[in-house]
């Protein structure tokens, strides 16, 4: 159970976490589209990725967010893991090349370049929750929304409920840490009744669990009752204007950053555009002109 | 054997930057089949110990040693707290919001379940247990969700009782109910001292300390500022652990002021003091 403080807002003031949340969430998106961004060599996409990778950890330790806390997440991640490697291993893809048989299980010859590829999918996955670590670390969940509702403006054209999303998503990301205590409180109050949530059988983990979801469930919502009843009695009209007590501001930190991140997006588009169309680039081979491995 | 804290630390959110002493080595003693009071204001610690008491948080130094089990800072060795559980058990506050099952008697014998009982045992200790926080049989097929706040408190208490522990322990018991909802819980408290269990009250409540128990434990700012009867407590100086002397108390104490021969150790309410004045007379 406590790994689900993965991710949760962490307020240092590091550079990181005074970025401009509307101007974090575009460059999450940049880095995300990069990371998809695939070349055709495989030693170029290894370089590239592990240069997004590196990327990240310098940011990681600058926005001092613990690896532990990335290794705890990905923990959680090995079923996943798992059931792509048997996807990618058993299912037979035309792309392969029909040389690279690893080894034989019967008459069905598993190809190198499924480990590859799913190492590459597993890879990018890590990455991804690195990202999305570093934006949610950093900023706090109101930040986020406010940003969020930033980008919803221009629907408001098409009469697309903007602030209402907003503040839906806000009242939901706020009441995050307040049900994780809940959670806790719970689970503390029926172990005190001999509930052991560690272990047991299936039986009793599901008897468990239930104990510790109709309770929950009990509580949050007669708390969204109190709430919108403590938001009427306060005068919210969702449809009022509204001002604004911190107002988002663009410093030139953020065009710093946002010229590292665009730098790093326009390098990996350049890339993935000249690859195919006009030379094959193949850094192993530029370097040490030789032929790569796969 | 009592319950012994020994120089006892522990900070919540460790290493970040939310960090947050909650005791700062603690020690003191519980004397056993008495009710203990302990109080302090908010964030004082009170809570943290109450769950160091049955092993819900482990101390990062210090030890607590509760009758022959021995809760210390490493996991590997607190191999008995089920049985420690048992042993020591807590009543939350608002323990009503850990009710879940679909009749009051069944959530009673949740506990009990979970601890090897069978069934028809379970069910029958549940009545029992029932019987004693003063919910009738008409309560029993009934769902927890739709009973007052007051009997919903006293079926989760019933819960609790039902396993029968030898140290119990009430955060707040008397939080958010109506003056005769507290006075049945305070009531029903007493009852069960009078029977041998060993009581700590976590409270905010100065008449309840002063009525209700023998010892006084007050924390502030997560170390141990007074130990000691609730008497004493009262004739001290406390404009420092921000308590409200109670007004029979500040009574009393003027009454003695103006030479009149008056017993303070030996009040604990009304009663007293009118019985004093009597003798007075």
């Amino acid at each position: 159970m406590n790994n689900l403080t993965f991710g949760r807002y962490s307020p240092f003031n590091t550079c990181v976490h005074r970025l401009d949340p509307r101007n974090k969430i575009f460059m999450m998106l940049l880095l995300m589209v990069s990371i998809f961004l695939k070349v055709d060599s495989w030693s170029t996409t290894l370089i590239l990725t592990g240069f997004i990778f590196l990327f990240l950890v310098i940011v990681m330790i600058i926005s001092k967010i613990r690896f532990l806390d990335l290794f705890k997440s990905l923990s959680t991640m090995w079923f996943l893991i798992i059931i792509l490697m048997v996807i990618y291993v058993f299912i037979p893809n035309p792309s392969y090349n029909p040389n690279h048989i690893a080894f034989y299980i019967g008459t069905y010859g598993v190809n190198y370049d499924a480990f590859y590829q799913s190492g590459y999918i597993i890879f990018r996955l890590i990455l991804m929750v690195m990202i999305t670590m570093i934006l949610t670390s950093t900023t706090s969940p109101m930040d986020l929304t406010y940003a969020l509702e930033w980008y919803m403006t221009p629907l408001k054209l098409v009469k697309f409920p903007a602030h209402i999303v907003a503040m839906t998503l806000s009242i939901a990301l706020r009441f995050i840490p307040t049900l994780l205590d809940e959670t806790q409180r719970i689970m503390k109050a029926q172990a005190s009744r001999g509930v052991d949530f560690n272990r047991g059988g299936l039986f009793k983990r599901v008897g468990a669990i239930i104990s510790l979801i109709i309770p929950l469930f009990v509580s949050a919502i007669s708390r969204s009752e109190e709430l919108s009843n403590a938001m009427e009695a306060r005068g919210y009209d969702p449809y009022a204007k509204r001002s604004r007590y911190r107002v988002l501001k663009f410093h030139l930190s953020d065009l710093f950053a946002f010229i590292i991140v665009g730098a790093i997006f326009a390098g990996f588009l350049t890339l993935r555009i000249y690859d195919g169309y006009i030379i094959k680039i193949d850094f192993i081979y530029w370097i040490f002109g030789a032929k790569p491995l796969f | 054997m009592a319950i012994k804290i020994n120089d006892v630390s522990f900070s919540y959110l460790k290493k970040t930057p939310n960090e947050v002493k909650a005791l700062d080595h603690v020690s003191f003693e519980i004397p056993k089949g008495k009710i203990t009071s302990i109080i302090g204001h908010t964030g004082s610690g009170k809570s943290t110990l109450i769950q160091m008491l049955n092993g819900l948080l482990l101390p990062d130094s210090g030890f607590l040693e509760i009758d022959d089990f021995k809760v210390t800072s490493e996991k590997r060795k607190n191999k008995r707290i089920k049985d420690l559980r048992k042993h020591v058990s807590i009543v939350f506050q608002f323990p009503e919001y850990q009710l879940f099952e679909e009749t009051v008697e069944k959530d009673v014998a949740f506990g009990l379940k979970n601890y090897g009982l069978k069934e028809n045992e379970s069910i029958e200790k549940a009545h029992l247990a029932l019987k004693e926080v003063g919910l009738d049989k008409s309560f029993y097929k009934r769902s927890p969700f739709e009973l007052s706040g007051g009997e919903k408190r006293r079926v989760a208490i019933a819960g609790i009782l039902a396993i029968d522990p030898e140290i119990l322990i009430l955060d707040e018991p008397t939080a958010g109910l109506d003056p005769k909802g507290s006075e049945l819980i305070l009531n029903l408290i007493k009852e069960l001292n009078r029977n041998g269990k060993t009581i700590i009250l976590v409270t905010h409540d100065m008449n309840i300390v002063l009525n209700h128990s023998d010892y006084v434990i007050v924390l502030n700012d997560s170390t141990l500022s007074f130990k000691g009867t609730p008497s004493e407590l009262f004739t001290r100086d406390v404009s420092n652990y921000s308590i409200e002397i109670p007004e029979l108390f500040k009574f009393a104490l003027l009454l003695k002021e103006h030479q009149l021969n008056i017993d303070i150790e030996k009040i604990k309410n009304v009663d007293d003091l009118i019985n004093q004045l009597k003798e007075i007379k």
